[in-house]
């Protein structure tokens, strides 16, 4: 999926839609420059999935775990919207949200237990700037490409 | 344990990139500092041989024991001493807070003295808590990862009332170094750069350079700093590499300006509604001269009272966590086994 967005609300919806795809176990490798729109997109995504709270950048803090508060009512509602898309959403319970911009090397980011989230079903992983860890890239994992066009105009590749 | 027999209180911190501990002598009303152990301060790479890891537990497992030792030393203290000990229990990361909560636990155990958890962004706050404050108080905690407004009805009764939406003060000083080309940490190095304009240039251009203050009048007391960021690429994406060079200063100038205009802006709005007596600045950013100077300039101007811990009380530190704890204890007994109960939180929000 290669798309264009023209704002930061129009990203956020892009991903929120997106999340619903998710059946948990996920992890999504997002990479693109500084300003490029990798939280934005985290912050839509996790709309979808049924955070609840504020997702803020985990670029100092390295690893944020926000849980997945979907209402069951709400889960209803967004099967129906999507027509049964996402009937296992309910099964994702949280979202990693990660961040590799301080970091040198993959081994950090295993020092910090990231590994743990990358292998649990009931959890997607988000890893911003993941292009600075390749190395620990887990097999199967969702590559998305951001690229700055002119102004508010964005490119998001999604590639498996 | 009775409150009044408190005397002694050995501090441990390791929920960032620092491995930190302290001692804090409680007497009477005032805590003193008897020593701040922070790991990069230490030569403990050099003690182990071999490369550590920047950001990693295991810094923290190989710092953890000689930090704790070299602070119990500085301050004369033997173990025998010591009244309470006092962990960073959150927020933070999971693998490093758990060095700094299980080394207290197995010294609560061993040692038997009674372990309290606190919370890393309470503990910044209570770097202010040397100085005499008046209360209610309003306090902008604002480091590389987090920026937020917390509401203080004393010393120890805390609201965090806004936050940044997306990225701290902290880090966006850091990625606007980074989108110019300035190298790290962005801090000081945009700071600098910064005042540079002002020497330089006094006359005003008619194609000034000019950032937005995101969410200066929204009506509630976050902040959003990530657009800020974008402002700046698209400022220097405009101009040829020559041009951005030779304008660096004016961007920077123009940027801190803008983080400082919201930052304080925001801060003194809550005084103002909360009916505050005091507005107190916390966080590794506070080392940034212009923000304390404008946010005191702002407070006084209002009939605020201000206050700003010292610069090493202001970076990730362990005194403070010690501050912290010498007030929680004035109203909380902490019992001999509370070891049993703590758990690391790694998402420990205030209130
Ligand atoms: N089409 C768009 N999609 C996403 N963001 C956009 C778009 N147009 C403008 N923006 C702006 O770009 C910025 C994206 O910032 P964001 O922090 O999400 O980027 P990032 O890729 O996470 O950067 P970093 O490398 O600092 O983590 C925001 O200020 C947002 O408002
Ligand atoms: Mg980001």
């Amino acid at each position: 999926m290669k798309k264009k967005t023209h704002s930061e609300k129009e990203t956020y919806d892009l991903a929120k839609d997106f999340a619903k795809k998710l059946k948990g176990g996920e992890v999504l490798c997002l990479v693109g420059d500084l300003g490029a729109g990798k939280t934005a997109f985290t912050k839509g995504l996790a709309a979808g999935l049924g955070v609840k709270g504020i997702v803020t950048s985990p670029t100092f803090v390295l690893m944020k775990i926000y849980p997945v508060k979907s209402s069951p009512a709400g889960i209803l509602l967004e099967t129906k919207l999507f027509n049964g898309v996402n009937k296992a959403n309910h099964r994702i319970k949280e979202m990693a949200h990660i961040d590799a911009y301080r970091l040198k090397e993959g081994q950090e980011l295993i020092n910090i237990g990231a590994e743990e989230y990358f292998r649990d079903k009931e959890c997607v992983t988000v890893i911003e700037w993941a292009d600075r860890v390749k190395e620990i890239w887990p097999k199967g994992c969702t590559k998305i490409y951001f690229k700055i066009l002119n102004g508010d105009e964005r490119v998001i590749e999604v590639k498996k | 344990m009775k409150d009044n027999k408190v005397k002694i209180i050995l501090a441990i911190e390791s929920s960032c990139d620092e491995t930190a501990a302290a001692v804090i002598k409680v007497t009477g009303k005032k805590p003193e500092i008897l020593s701040s152990v922070v790991s990069s301060q230490i030569d403990i790479h050099k003690q182990y041989g071999g490369v550590v890891p920047e950001v990693a537990a295991r810094h923290h497992v190989i710092n953890i024991l000689p930090v704790i030792m070299e602070a119990l030393e500085k301050a004369q203290v033997n173990k025998k001493n010591i009244d309470l000990i006092a962990v960073t229990a959150g927020p933070g990361l999971i693998t490093s807070l758990m060095v700094g909560v299980e080394a207290a636990k197995a010294l609560s155990a061993a040692w038997r003295v009674p372990l309290l958890a606190v919370n890393h962004m309470y503990g910044h706050i209570a770097g202010n808590f040397l100085q005499p404050l008046k209360f209610p108080a309003v306090c902008l905690v604002v480091s590389g990862g987090h920026t937020e407004i917390v509401v203080l009805k004393d010393h120890i009764n805390n609201k965090k009332i806004g936050q940044t939406v997306d990225d701290a003060a902290g880090e966006a000083f850091d990625k606007v170094a980074k989108l110019l080309d300035l190298g790290y940490p962005g801090g000081p190095i945009v700071s600098a750069e910064a005042e540079k304009f002002k020497v330089q240039n006094s006359k005003s251009k008619s194609n000034a350079i000019k950032l937005p203050r995101p969410m200066l009048g929204s009506q509630d007391f976050n902040f959003s700093f990530s657009g800020l960021k974008t402002a700046v690429l698209y400022a220097a994406q405009k101009m040829s590499p020559k041009e951005r060079k030779a304008r660096t200063s004016e961007i920077c100038h123009e940027f801190q300006n803008a983080v400082i205009d919201v930052l304080v802006g925001k801060t003194i709005k809550a005084a103002k509604k909360i009916k505050a007596k005091a507005v107190l600045l916390a966080g590794g950013v506070a080392a940034n001269k212009k923000l304390r100077e404008s946010l005191r300039e702002a407070a006084e101007s209002n009939g605020f009272k201000f206050a700003v811990p010292e610069f090493k009380l202001c970076t990730d530190n362990a005194a403070m966590i010690g501050l912290a704890a010498a007030q929680i204890i004035k109203k909380k007994k902490v019992p001999l086994d509370n070891y049993k109960k703590i758990v690391v939180d790694c998402g420990w929000e205030l209130n």
